[in-house]
């Protein structure tokens, strides 16, 4: 297959190459661009325009490490803590409730433990161990509907508790997503998952619906608002829609080359933390369509290596690890730009390696590693 | 572990699950593609209407700099009126409440600078986390926020006092509140000046409001710029500070003085001087009475009680205030009275209507049209010259010129005056009189015989003064006005404003004569108690009864000049209903004159040049005496003056009481000879016009003393 075996000496592992560089690329792409988005405003209240890059370039050197330490280690390594850490970060969400627990932006889903870590991030990487595995397990019972089930239901007890303890809908949609996608590569059906996707689209048009209705009567909460201020953001611009119609402004106002890089107007207070979810809109506004869509291409070619390597994986185990990856990148980097170009309603999901946040980049580049390391246990075919 | 290894080995990722993944890569892929249009369909269908909202965003993020509105500066460069930069105290919640550490240093930095309401900013800044603008204290000064900007800065000790700014903005001050408050005018809210020189030179004053904000350049870059605020120009006025505070004083000296004499209230109704340059119109002092203060201009408490403010309404209230903001000399009109006789000699004279040396008879009262017009001597004065006639302001021979004139020649030299229109003197309110004045078509004889000695027909003071000043200047009606100079911020000259010849109202020779005839009244005549010591003087007094006739209420004045052969000032000073038993009596404007002029001529260089008698040295030497008691009223016993009856049963007319026995004291003795003794008493420095102490040599300033 492609990027294989093209000459007679080469080393007997290989090694991605390509996936390397694209994701050294968007990390250096993704500092540029918080530096940019969020000097103003550290300036403003730390006194320190680097206040945000600093933290994040460390978060990153820690994550590369890391990465190289995971991908040098046989990802069979980690098989044997496909369970315990399945009930390990349940464990650490709870753990939320404890003095432990941090709060930030009103909302309690930090833990620290030397540094801040967002638990949701262990459930994630440790539901696409636990998965892999399980799949692994259960052989050609995968097949049955009785192991569909098994499968779907695996995720849901994480998923309700990363929802109900932390309060943290967004990560419990990518947790469930990342199940969802791995049962659909793994199992040969298709019925069932065109079934399963209408159903969620019903549910989903249902709940709009009622919100609509519910709206009249005025009570609803805060996820009711968003919802509304989706429908129509401009008529909530000060109160929901705010955050959305800022990003639709800088959006908009970049143009097609953008207003060029530091020249935001969005960031200098409009758009409130910018260097979060909302860094997509910035980029947007900066390099314009150009920029934009080069960074979707981006992602495409990171998502691309990943389906390569799968394919080519020595083993089902090894493949899966990469197919959950695949989906957790895919899931990100599709919601996040939904939500910033307001095609879904508002909801916390940051852009893979580019927004800011130090315990998201120590985990995608974590699962980097893993899949490094599944690459590495492709065999070149003429030395098998 | 190798055999769970074979094991899964033995489950390989099929072709089916790598067909699947593909359609995933699809899917995925297919998104991508969609939210990549979505991208272009924004940047197409809103991208310039986002544009412009993010330009329209930035706008509102501009900030205003105020500009500093123009002082108003006396003839010496004192300032009367300026502006002053004050501060406002803003409180942004937002800040202060986005960390916890923020709120208690903020707040006890407050507290420890401003005197504020502890509990009630805390409840604020808590209660309203999201507010981004409070203003917790009004124009406080420089000195005032200093301390805190000092904790502020120190950023080592104090990092967290977040949220507090000040808000620059002007304040109006007038350094000498009440001061000249009717010429000067106030300004309110947006810099709007109302009444006097505020209004008048409200454009000039005011200047452009700079502004802070961002702008895209060529390259579609944001910058911000500051477009400083242009500040407005200052005006250098003709007004003396201290010669506005001789006349003010003495103004609230008489007021004070027959407080509640004869009826409850101020000395008069309202008393007005005007002091000017006759040689250039330039307005020197301009006062009136009651005065308030501009720095507190809603205050009536100064002229009511306490209770007559509360039982007013506010239309009434507005009604006070506006009586009191305007200004009586140019806003109020009367009856002029015998100021006006020189007019109507002057109009004789230089029409040839008369050449001056006729010689009228007096028998007490004139028969015109049907109606007996009475003089102020109903005994009548006999046989009298024109010069006569305007020194002891016989009626009956102005009445008897104003009918030789005729009304077509009157009227017209009333215009030449310029009685009926506007001085268009450079101050806000000035009143119209063309209404005021007779019309010439329907004028009769006996309105013709009441104008000549000055009843019938209305003027402002500023007319009056200013139509004066043609009379003795040679002939020239100069435009009166208060600003001589605007400035610019920098102090550089913008405009010069040059004394203004509007008209040549009479010829030089006849100046010259109505000279003479008014230097008479001042020597011999009515208008004896008006001569400072030690000057010689000319004038004309008037008494004019005011309508409704015969209620015993009357228009005092007098109009006089210093030195008498070279006219160097001008003083008018009319006193509108006196407080007093028997109001027609000139006196109480000459002998206010006198005091007036006592004090500013040696403050305007203008020097002694009569020698002084026994008797003025020694009310010199008690006015010291009084001075050093530090009893500032220095009254001349105005008083005891011999009351005429007057009778008003016919059409009333001017009266004039000045009679020999009004003359007083001083002017028995004014021709005689004194020893002036350097060595035993005040001697006259030849040089300089001081009076010299015996015992130092060293120059005594009576006018000096009398300030204390």
């Amino acid at each position: 297959m492609a990027g294989v075996g093209r000459r007679k000496r080469q080393p007997e592992y290989f090694f991605d190459y390509t996936l390397l560089f694209v994701v050294l690329f968007l990390l250096g792409f993704g500092l540029i661009m918080i530096y940019s988005t969020s000097s103003y405003e550290s300036s403003l209240e730390f006194n320190d325009p680097a206040y945000y890059f600093k933290k994040q370039a460390f978060a990153s050197v820690l994550g590369l490490i890391a990465m190289i330490v995971v991908s040098r280690i046989p990802y069979h390594f980690w098989e044997r803590f496909a369970f315990p850490a399945y009930f390990a970060s349940m464990i650490l969400i709870l753990l939320v409730m404890t003095p432990l627990g941090r709060e930030s932006h009103g909302a309690r889903r930090w833990l620290y433990l030397g540094m801040s870590v967002q638990p949701a991030e262990i459930a994630k990487l440790s539901m696409i161990l636990f998965l892999a595995s399980l799949v692994c397990r259960m052989g050609k019972s995968v097949k049955s509907s009785k192991g569909f089930l098994t499968i779907l239901c695996v995720p849901i007890p994480v998923c309700a508790m990363v929802y109900l303890i932390t309060d943290n809908l967004s990560s419990a949609i990518i947790i469930f997503g990342i199940a969802f996608l791995m049962l659909f590569v793994a199992s040969p059906e298709y019925k069932r998952f065109l079934l399963l996707t209408a159903l969620a689209a019903g549910a989903a048009t249902l709940v709009v619906y009622s919100i609509l209705q519910l709206s009249e009567s005025g009570k609803l909460g805060f996820r009711g608002e968003r919802i509304l201020a989706w429908m129509d953001p401009e008529a909530y611009a000060s109160g929901k829609g705010f955050q959305t119609l800022q990003a639709l402004y800088a959006i908009g106002s970049g143009g097609i080359f953008g207003k060029g890089i530091g020249q935001s107007m969005q960031k200098l207070g409009f758009l409130p933390e910018a260097q979060n979810d909302m860094i997509f809109s910035i980029i947007c506004e900066e390099l314009g369509l150009f920029g934009a869509i080069a960074v979707i291409m981006l992602f495409v070619l990171l998502i691309w290596r990943f389906m390569i390597i799968a394919n080519n994986a020595s083993d089902l185990f090894g493949a899966l690890l990469v197919v959950g990856v695949l989906g957790h990148f895919a899931i990100q980097v599709i919601l996040n730009i939904a939500v910033v170009t307001n095609t879904l309603p508002n909801t916390g999901i940051s852009l893979p390696f580019i927004s800011y946040g130090g315990s998201s980049v120590l985990f995608l580049l974590v699962e980097i590693g893993l899949v490094l390391s599944v690459a590495r246990g492709i065999k070149f075919k003429d030395a098998s | 572990m190798k055999r769970k290894k074979r094991r899964l080995k033995e489950y390989r990722f099929t072709t089916s699950m790598q067909k699947k993944l593909v359609i995933l890569f699809g899917l995925v892929l297919l998104a991508f593609v969609g939210l990549s249009v979505r991208l272009i369909l924004i940047n197409k269908d809103s991208g310039e209407q986002y544009k412009k909202q993010v330009l329209a965003q930035q706008e509102y993020d501009s900030r205003t700099i105020p500009y500093k509105r123009g002082d108003i500066v006396d003839a010496k460069g004192t300032p009367i009126a300026m502006s002053e930069k004050v501060y406002n105290l803003i409180l942004d919640n937002k800040l202060i409440m986005e960390k916890e550490d923020y709120l208690e240093p903020t707040l006890a930095a407050l507290f420890q600078c401003f005197e504020l309401d502890e509990g009630a900013i805390r409840t604020y800044v808590t209660q309203n986390p999201s507010s981004q603008y409070y203003v917790a204290a009004k124009k406080l000064k420089y000195e005032e926020i200093a301390p805190f900007l000092e904790l502020q800065n120190d950023l080592e000790n104090n990092p967290d006092i977040k949220g507090v700014w000040f808000e620059e903005e002007y304040q109006r001050l007038y350094p000498y509140d009440s001061l000249a408050c009717d010429v000067i005018g106030f300004t309110g809210k947006d810099n709007v000046g109302s009444y006097g020189l505020e209004e008048f030179y409200n454009d000039i004053l005011n200047g452009t409001n700079g502004r802070e904000y961002g702008y895209l350049n060529d390259d579609s870059t944001l910058e911000r710029t500051t477009k400083a605020a242009t500040d407005g120009n200052t005006i250098a006025t003709s007004l003396d500070v201290n010669i506005q505070s001789i006349v003010e004083k003495h103004i609230l000296a008489f007021n004070e003085e027959h407080r509640d004499e004869a009826r409850e209230g101020a000395g008069s109704s309202n008393t007005g001087v005007i002091i000017m340059d006759p040689n250039s119109g330039e307005i020197l002092a301009m006062a009136s009475y009651p005065v308030f203060n501009l720095n507190d201009t809603k205050n009536l408490s100064g002229i009511y009680t306490q209770e007559a403010i509360d039982a007013m309404d506010d239309d009434a209230k507005y009604e006070a205030l506006n009586a009191l903001w305007k200004n009586f000399c140019i806003t109020s009109t009367y009856e002029p009275g015998s100021t006006a006789k020189p007019f109507t000699v002057a109009a004789a004279l230089e029409s040839g209507k008369i050449t001056g040396n006729e010689t009228y008879y007096c028998e007490g009262h004139l028969d015109i049209g049907g109606h007996t017009i009475h003089c102020h001597n109903r005994l009548g004065d006999g046989l009298l010259t024109v010069k006569q006639g305007i020194e002891k302001s016989c009626n009956v021979v102005l009445m008897n010129i104003g009918l030789t004139v005729g009304t077509d020649t009157f009227m017209k030299y009333q215009s030449i005056f310029n009685f009926g229109l506007k001085t268009n003197v450079d101050l806000a309110g000035e009143a119209r009189t063309d209404s005021l004045i007779f019309d010439p078509n329907t004028m009769v004889p006996t309105d013709l015989a009441v104008s000549s000695f000055g009843q019938g027909y209305n003027v402002t003071m500023i007319q009056q003064a200013t139509a004066f000043s043609s009379l003795i200047n040679g002939g020239y009606y100069y435009a009166p006005h208060v600003v001589n100079k605007i400035l610019a911020p920098d102090g550089s000259t913008v405009k010069n404003i040059e004394p203004r010849i509007l008209k040549q109202s009479i010829s030089e020779s006849t100046s010259d004569i109505i000279k003479d005839y008014c230097n008479g009244v001042v020597t011999e005549g009515t208008g004896v108690t008006a001569r400072p010591a030690g000057y010689t003087m000319g004038g004309k007094t008037g008494t004019a009864e005011k309508v409704p006739r015969g209620t015993g209420n009357y228009v005092v004045s007098f109009m006089g000049y210093v030195p008498a052969d070279d006219p160097q000032v001008l003083i008018y000073v009319v006193i509108d209903e006196p407080n007093v038993a028997a109001q027609d009596n000139a006196r109480y404007a000459t002998v206010m004159t006198r005091d007036i002029m006592t004090e500013v001529l040696p403050y305007l260089n203008i020097y002694q040049t009569e020698e002084l008698t026994e008797d003025e040295i020694e009310e010199m030497k008690q006015k010291e005496e009084l001075a050093a008691q530090t009893v500032s009223k220095n009254s001349v016993s105005g008083n005891e003056v011999a009351e005429e009856s007057v009778s008003g049963n016919e059409l009333q007319a001017d009266t004039e009481s000045e009679s020999s026995e009004g003359a007083g004291e001083e002017s028995e003795s004014e021709e005689k000879e004194i020893e002036i003794d350097p060595e035993t008493g005040y001697a006259i420095d030849p040089l300089t016009g001081e009076l010299l102490d015996p015992q130092t040599g060293a120059p005594v300033d009576p006018t000096v003393s009398n300030l204390e």
